[in-house]
């Protein structure tokens, strides 16, 4: 498998570095300090039709290729991390769809989403369910024509913004989370639902992390993705995808704050010479540059296999996930060290770089689950297996 | 064929324009090194009575375009003919809209040189040099006719490149042109005109200006950079950003896609420096700037750079001037 | 109705620019954008059509081959399709050339309106406008702060010293607009794809039926000589003073040059 990056995928990225640059950027230590979603923005980014990159063209998306859907999320996020997650969430709530929906579903959905008229989220997590996906409660009863959905859900990214989710409940109770789950489209202005309260973060402050109540929420039986049961297996195969996304914030936090360090130390005078003329500092710029370049290369190579569908894609994409995310928090964090006490300060970007790259270690599989897949793929590919107790899923 | 110097001289509201009473000096500078005339186009409202007195402004002869209200434009089939009857070594305009549009309207009716907008333009050895600051500042390139090029040049010129003459005395010798045809030019017609707001001055005629950019914050943020130039006896301006918010006329604002101004004394309040507005001021003789952030890149090229607040500063600096003044 | 917008490729304002040894702007060395004032006449064109009052929006541009991304961009923001004008014979075109050559790209196109920005970029000239208009025996309406069509005729809104003038012209015209026409858009991610399935026709001088002897080596104007600026004298910074200070200092630093 080889990729190579076209005069497109460079093209792309000029275009969407200047919109960053210049209409992103200027608004991200606002956006941060209010923790207010940016509409504005997210108007924005549909009218580029930066929302549609991962729809077809028959719904009105642009359908690029993963390298390409990866370019847009790291230009953003190089700006803003928040403003990054808009076309991320778009793809992860729609993941579901793509890929098991029918194309009723898709054709009722996707125009307005590859539009950024409606914005979706991906209901997975539960407050006891985290890591550990099979223990989802919530549950989903049938009754005559449609489901009634109960419980709730935690830590929804856009869980409140949303005009539509897709949401994981259990179907079948006995047989548990892994063989009982379903998947479901729910418009959030179905009666019973609700988005009570968003949580208080330490970075990607504007992007609403919202807990979901269900509360008898009728959905009509056309509503659910797949067949009964198929829900674990659907959001297993929406994550293997969509960690991809975060992998391409993770290289754009990054490229972000290197390149605000190397403009820093280009400027700073200390000694009676320029910062970047110390050694101590040229060492710290090339391990994060270098270190920036082979995660960006690595969620390339991913993207390529992910298009490629490789039968050990859960591989590729958690490995750059692994690889992007720790990378981003090594080199935000040494960005803040660039820049010495200006970079503890809101003055500069580089503290809510760090604080914004935390999240990517974490959210859409925590780096220990993401390690555990690669593990499982390792095994596998050598025949050797991995023992059942290590066969824990992966989840958000 | 002549060694006359001929430049476009506008009037408005009955007496030459600033530009015109400048590049008479220029033109008369430039004459006596080619062992030509200054020979003045006279056009818009006030030539025809003005013309002659152009005179103690140096120039020996002028030509009257007309008078008419009418896009300055027109009188390019007029100036046409009579530059064409001359063939002199060059013709002097000012790089404002006006000038802008005759001289490239001669550049194309007559297939002549056209330089500029330049700061500086001399004579040697009989052949025109002109010196120009292009690519935002960062080159100075200095050009001259091609051999058997057409004459004359055309040259614009940016506002303060020559400084009018001061009680000078004389008559010009005053000709009309000849009413012939204004042709395709002559189709462009002023459909409405509205006039000055009182409060808007020609900033391109001020020698002080007091200019007001994204710090100053509001329209009634302004008041106290008024209050200076008041006591200074010069002029308010702006930078884009100033303009495009509303709190002060486009007809003010300084830069690129605004007015090009060469004061003796500028004084940038609130201002970052950004190229657009520097190309507009950069060539103002004492640049000051007052801004609260230390690396605001007016701070590279100002010459005197002063970090604060300008709410806190200026009043302070108008109580001391109007002290100073008695 | 038919715009045609003529847009030049510039280097970038943030660019490094080198002249090479024959004295012209060594252009491969900078990265290239649209002239930035030129992008305003493009919004401008892209808004008469949206309105309805335009069919077509074409782009001409003349320069070297890579002069076709400028195109492509434009593209890119709108618009139908594009032309552009490349010959060696125009290496080091001076605005003369331009004019006479955008001429006769022009009268092979027919444009109601050719639309230019109010100046370029790079070099500050803004002589090309009126030596189109000249060539082809059109009016010139310039400096429109807002470009209007209606009933076979063109207005312009332009800001006179003071105040403000709204001039008319019958179609069709040469016009150009200033920056006050609007923030130009940005290229959508539909666009950028569209643009490259949209036309964009190369004529050399010969397509056009220019003689290049009749160009004069493609100037009647020549640089003789290119260097750095002066350097300017060092910038005496004021900090860490108290506003009385400050005042006080400034004050002082007029009256010493007699300013006050």
């Amino acid at each position: 498998m080889t990729y190579r990056l076209t005069d497109d995928h460079e093209e792309l990225r000029a275009v969407v570095r200047e919109l960053a640059e210049e209409r992103i950027a200027p608004r991200a230590a606002e956006i941060d300090e209010t923790a207010e979603f940016p509409w504005d923005l997210k108007e924005l980014l549909a009218k580029q039709d930066l929302l549609g990159t991962c729809f077809e063209e028959r719904h009105g998306g642009t359908a690029l290729d993963g390298i390409g859907q990866a370019i847009v999320v790291e230009e953003i996020a190089r700006a803003d991390a928040t403003t990054s997650l808009i076309p991320i969430v778009q793809k992860l709530g729609a993941l579901p769809i793509v890929l098991a929906g029918s194309d009723e579903q898709k054709d009722r959905y996707f125009p307005r989403l590859a539009s950024g008229e409606w914005l979706i989220a991906f209901a997975l997590t539960e407050a006891a369910a985290g890591s550990d996906v099979a223990a989802n409660r919530m549950r989903a009863r049938l009754d005559g024509d449609g489901y009634v959905l109960n419980g709730s859900k935690r830590f929804i990214t856009h869980g409140s913004v949303a005009n539509v989710l897709t949401v994981f409940a259990l179907t079948d109770p006995e047989a548990g989370g892994r063989k009982g789950m379903s998947a479901f489209i729910v418009e959030t202005d179905t009666p019973g639902f609700a988005a009570p309260r968003v949580e208080h973060k330490m970075g990607i402050r504007g992007s609403p992390t919202a807990e979901l109540t269900f509360d008898d929420v009728r959905v009509p039986i056309e509503n659910r993705i797949g067949a009964e049961g198929d829900g674990f297996k659907i959001a297993m195969n929406t994550l293997d995808r969509s960690r991809l996304g975060i992998a391409s914030q993770a290289v754009g936090i990054a490229q972000g704050a290197l390149d605000e360090a190397v403009r820093y130390a280009g400027d700073r005078q200390q000694f009676g010479q320029r910062i970047a003329d110390l050694q101590g500092i040229q060492f710290l710029l090339a391990d994060m540059a270098s270190q920036t370049e082979a995660a960006r290369q690595l969620t390339y190579a991913a993207a390529a296999q992910v298009d490629a569908v490789a039968s050990d894609l859960p591989y590729w994409t958690s490995s750059a996930k692994l690889i992007a995310g720790d990378t981003a928090m090594r080199v935000t964090t040494d960005a803040v060290q660039v820049l010495g006490g200006y970079g503890y300060i809101n003055e500069y970007p580089v503290e809510r770089m760090m604080r914004d790259a935390k999240i990517t270690q974490l959210y859409e599989g925590t780096q220990q689950i993401q390690r555990l897949v690669i593990a499982r793929q390792l095994l596998q590919r050598a025949g050797v297996g991995a023992r059942p107790r290590d066969r824990r899923e992966t989840g958000a | 064929m002549s060694n006359d110097i001929f430049f476009l001289a506008e009037f408005a509201d009955g007496k030459p324009a600033r530009s015109a009473l400048e590049l008479a000096a220029g033109a008369a500078d430039l004459a006596s090194q080619s062992g030509g005339a200054a020979v003045a186009l006279a056009y818009g409202d006030g030539a025809a009575d003005g013309a002659a007195a152009l005179g103690a402004a140096g120039a020996a002869r002028a030509v009257v375009l007309g008078s008419d209200p009418a896009p300055a434009v027109t009188f390019a089939a007029a100036a046409a003919a009579a530059v064409q009857a001359a063939e002199p070594l060059a013709l002097l305009a000012p790089a404002t809209p006006n000038g802008r549009d005759l001289a490239s309207a001669l550049v194309g009716l007559l297939d002549l040189p056209g330089f500029g907008p330049v700061r500086a333009v001399g004579v040697e050895g009989g052949t025109l040099r002109t010196e120009q600051a292009t690519l935002q500042g960062t080159v100075i390139t200095v050009s001259e006719p091609a051999d058997d090029a057409p004459r004359p040049a055309v040259v614009l010129v940016l506002a303060n490149t020559f400084t009018p003459r001061e009680g000078g005395s004389g008559t010009a010798e005053v000709s009309q042109a000849s009413a012939g045809d204004a042709g395709a030019f002559g189709k462009a017609r002023i459909a409405e005109s509205h006039p000055a707001d009182a409060a808007v001055v020609n900033l391109e005629e001020a020698t002080v200006i007091v200019a007001g950019g994204r710090g100053v914050g509001s329209e009634e943020g302004f008041k106290p950079l008024h209050e200076l130039a008041a006591a200074l006896g010069g002029a308010v301006g702006a930078s884009r950003a100033a303009a495009d918010a509303g709190w002060i006329p486009y007809q003010l604002q300084i830069g690129q896609t605004g007015k090009v101004v060469k004061p003796a004394l500028y004084i940038g309040l609130g201002i970052s420096g950004a190229i657009q507005h520097r190309v507009g001021m950069q060539t103002a003789e004492n640049v000051v700037a007052v801004n609260k952030d230390p690396d605001a890149p007016i701070g590279e090229f100002a010459d005197l750079f002063v970090v604060g607040d300008l709410f806190e500063i200026v009043p302070r600096l108008t109580e001391e001037i109007k002290r100073r003044k008695g | 109705m038919k715009i045609v917008v003529c847009i030049k490729q510039v280097p970038a304002t943030t660019a490094e620019k080198r002249y090479t040894a024959d004295l012209r702007l060594d252009r491969a060395s900078a990265e290239s954008v649209i002239n930035p004032l030129d992008e305003y006449a493009i919004e401008q064109a892209l808004r008469l059509a949206e309105s309805g009052a335009v069919e077509s929006v074409a782009y001409l541009s003349m320069g070297p081959e890579s002069a076709a991304e400028a195109l492509r961009r434009a593209l890119a923001m709108g618009g139908d399709e594009a032309y552009l004008v490349t010959d060696d014979a125009l290496a080091g075109a001076d605005e003369w050339a331009t004019a006479t050559v955008l001429a006769a790209a022009l009268d092979k196109l027919a444009p109601d309106v050719a639309l230019m920005g109010m100046a370029s970029d790079d070099a500050r000239g803004s002589l090309v406008p009126g030596a189109v208009a000249a060539k082809r025996g059109l009016p010139l309406l310039s400096y429109g702060a807002e470009l209007t069509l209606a009933d076979g005729s063109a207005r312009i809104r332009r800001l006179s010293a003071t105040g403000y003038d709204v001039i008319e012209a019958p179609l069709p015209v040469v016009a150009t607009v200033t920056d006050q026409v609007g923030e130009p858009r940005y290229a959508s991610l539909k666009g950028i794809m569209a643009a490259k399935r949209k036309p964009l026709e190369t004529w050399s001088l010969v397509d056009l039926g220019v003689d290049p002897g009749t160009l004069r080596g493609g100037a009647l104007t020549r640089v003789v000589e290119a260097r750095p600026p002066e350097a300017k004298p060092p910038t005496e910074r004021v900090e860490n003073v108290s506003a009385d200070e400050a005042a006080a200092k400034i004050a002082d630093w007029l009256a010493a040059r007699k300013l006050i």
